[in-house]
């Protein structure tokens, strides 16, 4: 028996030469699978033939067609034959393989037919993959040597053609792939060749043309235009300056803008060049940096992007104008920010701090304007940094707060001020609720002795004098209503229980709906210009009266001199009788008295000048006393002595200050006499600052008028007790030595007080009267 | 004994009218002026035995102008001269008389007064 290698070892080689052509024409890897096996069964003379191809886990499975005496295997009997093919490793391996069901016809040596002998030769790359298995089932028998040889060919033929094939179709999948890619870039891409004839557009392109993308290929470049429209000289519209490897450039069309990047490379042939175009459409990207620059500019608020090393690298119009430079551009050009920083230092400060946080978040800074003036800022700065960390940018946001500073240090100024008034003034000032408790008080108010919890809750009614309450109460009322009230005079109660003038005003404090809620009230303790100027009054007065009286005086001296003159010559002539003798002496009596009005009247008028000498004020008291104290004596009345026995001299004439000494006391002997109980005298000396007072006080009567007093002729004493004139002259006399008199009725109990204050001797006056007693 | 007469400057007719009457009940002689004026004119005219003016007076001349009018020009009646004062607290009139040592006899005075001053000034007529 010839076996089919050896039946025609020419024709196996015809059918390997076959086999290559055929291998080298296929496209179509399972037909040329199929007949791969097809010619391996035919060359071996197998009753079946099949290439098992390797996908991974996967394996395809080639037959040869089924020729007359074999049948295509059935599925199980495939499987079984895949399972030992991927097991195969060792060379042509012939197996006994037991099918089931068993192969139909054939498998004679085999016993039921269950038994076949199939040859399994393994495809294996050039790197040694396992690319398949060629698998044969044989008639009879393990293949002889040339047979073995002849199936070593063949899976070296298959092996080739697998991995033609594989490289192919990788080759076309990447191809394919490349165009997908391309097609899926929505920028435009188009490619033209050396004569501007489209080569490949993409997808993105030629659907924005509304055609498919090789009904472009050919077209001239120019076709374009339409894209785009440029002024070139040359052929395509994209394409600058055809020398350049690259290109990029933005071309506008009336709706569009296109970032277009271009390359040139070499194409096929050497003397061809391939331009490839790729329009990026910018349109939005413009718009949203228009818009951008748009907002950038029209912010109110200074926006800035600036180096670490203070320079601008753009800036807003905002900030161009709170800087007060004419245009960005000087603002940019200018290193302004030695100029910027009025405090070099504070710049350090500023850096440190961003460099430390990163984001500085309302930032004030002082900076200063082109002109110099200053411009209080409020920022917030962020620090852009590099990979290593190092700022290479600052940005910020910056607020003109120059207005609100300003108005801020304004308002703190004018609060300072108030505080200022309200604690220097001289004025008690109080805030009173609507019912009119006391809720604050200024600093003067608890320096006037008020204690705090004197003031504040409690009512300021509680310390205006009883009869005055109801003004108080009616002027609140009336400010409480929204009026002001000025310069109400009333009598308050001071911290040491004193009463003291005040004059008051009162103004009205609104809420936000301007509604009164609260009242000022400013007291001001006016009780010693009250008393000033009833003094100033009543020296005026005093000062008129003199005038008068020193005129009257004048006038009445001369008849009064014609009067006397003829009466003493009368009174000589010794024909008058005796009655009218009488009648003579009257008038010469009276003419007396008037006389002595007169001379009173004239030394009220005009005092005699004051001897300067220093006076021991307790011994011309007591030497005044010891004149009266045989009647005060032999009347009962007391005199108290309170001396101060360290008293200061005083300046003036003792002779002088007895006679108002002796005035008072007789004042007050009378004024106690007119009572009935037990007279008592106090006479008091202490020094009030420059000034020695002597204030003598009686349980008498009191005086009706204390101011009247010292008015001439003002008495109410009866008959001839006086000339009307001895206050009046004593007033002079202290006015004299620039002293001063007054008089008041007793505060608690009877009587009355009258005050003589003289002056102290000066240093240099005491030493000039010693110098001039010793001298004498 | 001089027989020249006493003249009287005095403005106030009845202060003149008693004063004539004193002084020529005791025997001196008088002349009077109504005022400083005409007294001076008296003076420059004839011979006066003393002069007794009063210090305040109308028109333009004052008992003071007298005083000092007939220190320049009748040197020997400055010792002969009494002045009357209505006001010897005013303090013109304490200077005059403090510094001339002149006489002055304050109104109202009583005849004895006037009589005492004039026997010591000008002597007995």
């Amino acid at each position: 028996m010839k076996t089919s290698a050896s039946r025609s070892p020419l024709h196996a080689a015809d059918e390997l030469m076959e086999l290559v052509v055929d291998a080298a024409h296929s496209r179509n890897l399972p037909a040329f699978l199929e007949r791969f096996a097809q010619r391996a069964t035919r060359m071996l003379d197998a009753r079946w033939g099949g290439v098992m191809v390797f996908r991974g886990r996967e394996t395809d499975l080639y037959q040869a067609q089924a020729d007359a005496d074999a049948s295509d295997l059935q599925a199980a009997q495939q499987a079984k034959l895949i399972r030992l093919g991927r097991e195969t490793r060792a060379d042509a391996e012939t197996l006994a393989v037991s099918f089931d069901p068993p192969l139909v016809s054939g498998g004679a040596e085999h016993k039921d037919g269950q038994f076949a002998d199939v040859t399994f030769v393994p495809i294996t790359a050039s790197d040694e993959e396992s690319l398949g298995c060629l698998c044969l089932i044989r008639r009879k028998g393990t293949p002889s040597p040339g047979e073995k040889h002849l199936l070593h060919a063949l899976a070296s033929h298959a092996a080739l053609s697998l991995e033609n094939f594989r490289r192919f179709s990788q080759l076309e999948r990447s191809k394919r792939q490349w165009v997908e890619d391309i097609d899926a870039i929505s920028d435009y891409i188009v490619v033209h060749d050396r004569s501007f004839r489209i080569v490949r557009t993409n997808r993105s392109l030629a659907s924005h043309l509304g055609v498919p993308p090789a009904a472009l290929v050919g077209d001239p470049m120019s076709s374009l235009r339409q894209i785009a429209e440029t002024r070139s000289e040359i052929p395509c519209p994209f394409c600058r300056d055809t020398q350049q490897a690259r290109e990029e450039y933005i071309v506008a069309s009336p709706e569009r803008i296109f970032l277009v990047s271009t390359s040139r490379t070499p194409g096929v042939s050497d003397d061809d060049t391939r331009t490839i175009h790729v329009l990026k459409d910018m349109t939005d990207r413009r718009e949203a940096e228009r818009r951008y620059r748009e907002l950038f500019d029209s912010i109110q608020e200074g926006l800035f992007f600036a180096t670490p090393e203070g320079r601008f690298l753009d800036v807003n119009d905002a900030m161009v104008r709170m800087l007060g430079y004419e245009s960005r551009e000087e603002l940019l050009r200018a290193d302004v920010s030695t100029h910027l920083y009025p405090i070099a230092a504070e710049r350090e400060r500023f850096f440190t701090a961003l460099a430390r946080r990163g984001v500085l978040r309302n930032y004030e800074e002082t900076l200063r304007r082109k002109d110099g003036t200053l411009l209080h800022t409020l920022q917030n700065i962020t620090a852009v940094r590099d990979a290593s960390g190092k700022i290479i940018q600052i940005r910020g946001l910056m607020l003109d707060v120059t207005e609100q500073r300003t108005f801020q240090s304004q308002l703190q100024r004018e609060r300072d001020f108030n505080q200022k008034i309200l604690n220097t003034t001289q004025s008690m000032i109080l805030v009173l609720d609507t019912a009119g408790l006391i809720s604050y008080a200024n600093r003067r108010a608890f320096e006037s002795g008020y204690r705090e919890d004197e003031l504040i809750g409690h009512r300021l009614v509680d310390w205006v004098e009883a009869a005055q309450r109801e003004d108080f109460e009616a002027a609140l009322e009336t400010t409480a209503h929204g009026q002001q009230v000025e310069n109400l005079e009333l009598r308050v109660r001071r911290s040491d229980a004193s009463m003291g003038h005040f004059s008051i005003s009162l103004s009205p404090m609104r809420d936000e709906q301007g509604a009164v809620n609260s009242v000022v009230v400013v007291m001001t303790d006016i009780t010693d210009a009250v008393l000033l100027q009833a003094k100033l009054a009543h020296s005026e007065k005093m000062a008129t009266i003199g005038r008068l009286v020193s005129g009257v005086a004048h006038e009445v001296n001369n008849p009064l001199a014609a009067i006397l003159g003829f009466t003493d010559l009368l009174l000589e002539n010794p024909a008058i009788p005796d009655n009218a003798r009488e009648d003579l002496q009257i008038i010469l009596h009276e003419t007396q008295r008037t006389k002595d009005i007169v001379q009173d009247l004239l030394s009220f008028a005009r005092q005699r000048p004051v001897q300067r000498e220093l006076v021991h004020v307790n011994a011309v008291l007591r030497q005044t006393i010891k004149l009266r104290s045989y009647d005060f004596a032999s009347h009962g009345v007391e005199v108290l002595e309170e001396f101060d026995e360290h008293l200061a001299h005083a300046l003036g004439d003792s002779q002088q200050l007895q006679q108002v000494f002796l005035n008072i006391l007789n004042n007050a002997y009378d004024a106690v006499q007119e009572v009935g109980q037990r007279g008592r005298i106090a006479i008091r000396t202490s020094r009030q600052g420059s000034n020695i007072e002597i204030a003598i006080t009686d349980n008498g009567t009191g005086v009706t008028d204390t101011e009247r007093i010292f008015d001439p002729f003002y008495t109410t004493k009866q008959g001839n007790k006086g000339t009307g004139l001895g206050l009046s002259i004593c007033y002079g006399i202290v006015r004299a030595h620039g002293g001063e008199i007054l008089c008041r009725n007793n505060e608690n109990g009877p009587g009355s007080t009258f005050i003589v204050r003289v002056p102290v001797a000066t240093e240099a006056a005491t030493a000039a009267a010693i110098a001039k007693e010793a001298g004498r | 004994m001089s027989t020249s007469p006493i003249l009287l400057i005095e403005d106030e007719p009845s202060v003149t009218a008693f004063l004539r009457a004193a002084l020529e009940r005791r025997g001196y002689a008088v002349e009077d002026a109504s005022s400083g004026a005409e007294g001076l004119e008296k003076l420059g005219d004839r011979e006066y035995s003393g002069v007794i003016s009063d210090i305040r007076m109308p028109g333009s001349v004052n008992g003071a102008e007298v005083h000092a009018w007939i220190q320049l020009n009748r040197p020997e009646l400055c010792t002969r001269i009494i002045l009357i004062s209505g006001d010897t607290a005013n303090s013109d009139t304490q200077q005059l008389l403090k510094q001339s040592g002149t006489p002055c006899i304050e109104k109202p005075f009583r005849v004895q007064q006037l009589l005492t001053v004039v026997e010591k000034t000008f002597g007995k007529p």
